[in-house]
């Protein structure tokens, strides 16, 4: 993709710019371009794509640009976009809502091992009330080798076992399963979720 | 004094010692910490990443078991777990259409009551106990204070007790003890957190930088509040050293070990032992343990 050609597309704009505004609860109309989230963006220059940009992409009704780059699943949740941002837009909630916009629209995510890692994480909570590190990165490699075979996990398991390892003799490694008994509460605000998202997409 | 405790799943399983310490350093100037019942996961980032509504939801339920314990204020170490909890509290605040859609799931009803606090500001308010408690200075020791992300910086407009971008609570309070904490430009910076697993090479050069600086100052460690902080900067010492050659190992200390060791507490009590870098050898050359 291309940053510098952004072109303006009145059939899209709307739309699009109405969906992430609603969604995201962000004011993008505000944004003047002064970058100073570019500036503060820890991942912006690894992305090729900085916080200000993705703004703008936004607003021309750049979908898919807008969907489909590096820095929607580089970004690292730091929040200093939002927190340097002189109208307060809160970028990385922009971020959130592409994300997500993405998913439901079945784009390819541009790192899969990021969106692999969030869903099982997610997945994880659903099964057991809380977050299981063993089991949460049983689902996260199930989720990568699905995705890409072999290759995908082969670098990944080499990491993780480098840290497991270490987890095991510094004790920091948990195998006791936790979890939390109001499983049905649990499943209820799945459920509701599922169910909004089944209205949105 | 009594206060609830919301642990999380970290301080459960990776970080357990930092559940032991948290307890028992604040036992020592007279909080204890009544860990609320049959808590969930709080989301975390992946929530918010993944869907809206569980984002402000699975924190809810939190928030309602809270409110039933009727204690005023419950203490969160974890920056994440802290983060997604204060903001599911305000979002739930600024809308009762959600509010009522979501205690309409749960056993304990979200009141939005209970005051919730991070391990700085609950340390803050007794910071005249801990000097009262003090038995050793932190001599020697000069630590790069390490915020993270988490702990001033919010997805949505909050009002923070510290400086957003220079904080400067832990280095008051470690100043206080006789530690000559350190002036440096990392203090607020991400380590990468979760790109650690799904992102390697993004969070290695991220947490290079905070190598850097810290050691360019003159650090010889840190100290962080943080599990997920805490963790990242501990366990990648070796990978960021073989990848961009910086400076040898230091130790990742939680606030919870320097004021404890202050107050004389021992290491083995507070499970130090269980730093991925070396964490005794330096309290042990500054004849603090």
């Amino acid at each position: 993709m291309s940053t510098s050609t952004l072109k303006y597309s009145l059939e899209t704009s709307d739309a699009l710019l109405k969906e992430v505004m609603d969604r995201s609860g962000q004011n993008l109309m505000s944004c003047y371009q002064c970058r100073r989230c570019a500036a503060g963006c820890p991942v912006g220059e690894e992305s090729g794509v900085t916080p200000d940009r993705l703004v703008r992409m936004v607003l021309l009704g750049e979908k898919e640009n807008a969907l489909n780059n590096l820095l929607i699943w580089k970004c690292v949740a730091c929040y200093t976009c939002g927190t340097r941002c002189p109208n307060s837009i809160q970028t990385s909630r922009i971020n959130e809502t592409l994300k997500q916009m993405a998913k439901e629209r079945h784009i390819e995510p541009n790192i899969p091992r990021v969106a692999s890692f969030h869903s099982s994480f997610v997945k994880s909570i659903a099964h057991f009330g809380r977050s299981n590190e063993l089991e949460f990165m049983a689902l996260y490699e199930i989720e990568n080798f699905k995705k890409g075979g072999l290759t995908a996990v082969k670098e990944d398991i080499k990491n993780t076992s480098k840290l497991g390892r270490a987890m095991l003799t510094k004790k920091r490694m948990h195998f006791k399963l936790d979890r939390t008994k109001g499983k049905s509460e649990i499943k209820g605000l799945f459920n509701k979720a599922a169910k909004k998202r089944g209205v949105k997409g | 004094m009594k206060i609830a405790y919301y642990p999380g799943c970290s301080l459960h399983a990776s970080s357990k010692l930092y559940d032991i310490q948290s307890k028992s350093v604040l036992g020592k100037i007279g909080i204890e910490l009544s860990e609320i019942e049959d808590w969930n996961c709080c989301g975390a980032t992946s929530a918010s990443k993944t869907d809206d509504f569980l984002a402000i939801a699975l924190a809810a339920r939190n928030l309602g078991i809270a409110d039933a314990t009727g204690f005023s204020e419950m203490m969160i170490p974890c920056s994440s777990c802290y983060s997604r909890t204060l903001v599911s509290q305000k979002a739930l605040a600024g809308d009762p259409a959600l509010k009522s859609e979501i205690n309409a799931e749960l056993a304990k009803k979200v009141e939005g009551r209970i005051k919730i606090s991070n391990i700085l500001e609950v340390l803050l308010s007794r910071q005249c106990d801990i000097k009262e408690k003090a038995v050793k200075k932190l001599t020697g020791l000069k630590p790069a204070c390490y915020y993270g992300c988490l702990l001033t910086r919010f997805p949505s407009d909050m009002p923070v007790s510290d400086s957003v971008e220079n904080p400067a609570a832990m280095e008051g309070l470690l100043k206080s003890l006789g530690a000559e904490p350190l002036d440096w430009g990392y203090k607020t910076d991400c380590c990468g957190a979760s790109a650690a697993v799904n992102d390697m090479d993004m969070a290695l050069k991220l947490m290079s930088k905070i190598f850097k600086d810290a050691a360019a100052r003159g650090a010889n460690c840190f100290v962080t509040t943080c599990p997920m902080c805490q963790l990242n900067v501990d366990a990648y010492q070796e990978e960021v050293r073989e990848k961009y050659g910086t400076a040898n190992n230091l130790p990742v200390y939680f606030i919870t070990e320097l004021i404890g060791i202050s107050m004389g507490m021992g290491a083995e009590e507070m499970q130090i032992e269980r730093h991925f870098t070396d964490a005794l050898g330096l309290l042990k050359e500054l004849k603090l343990i």
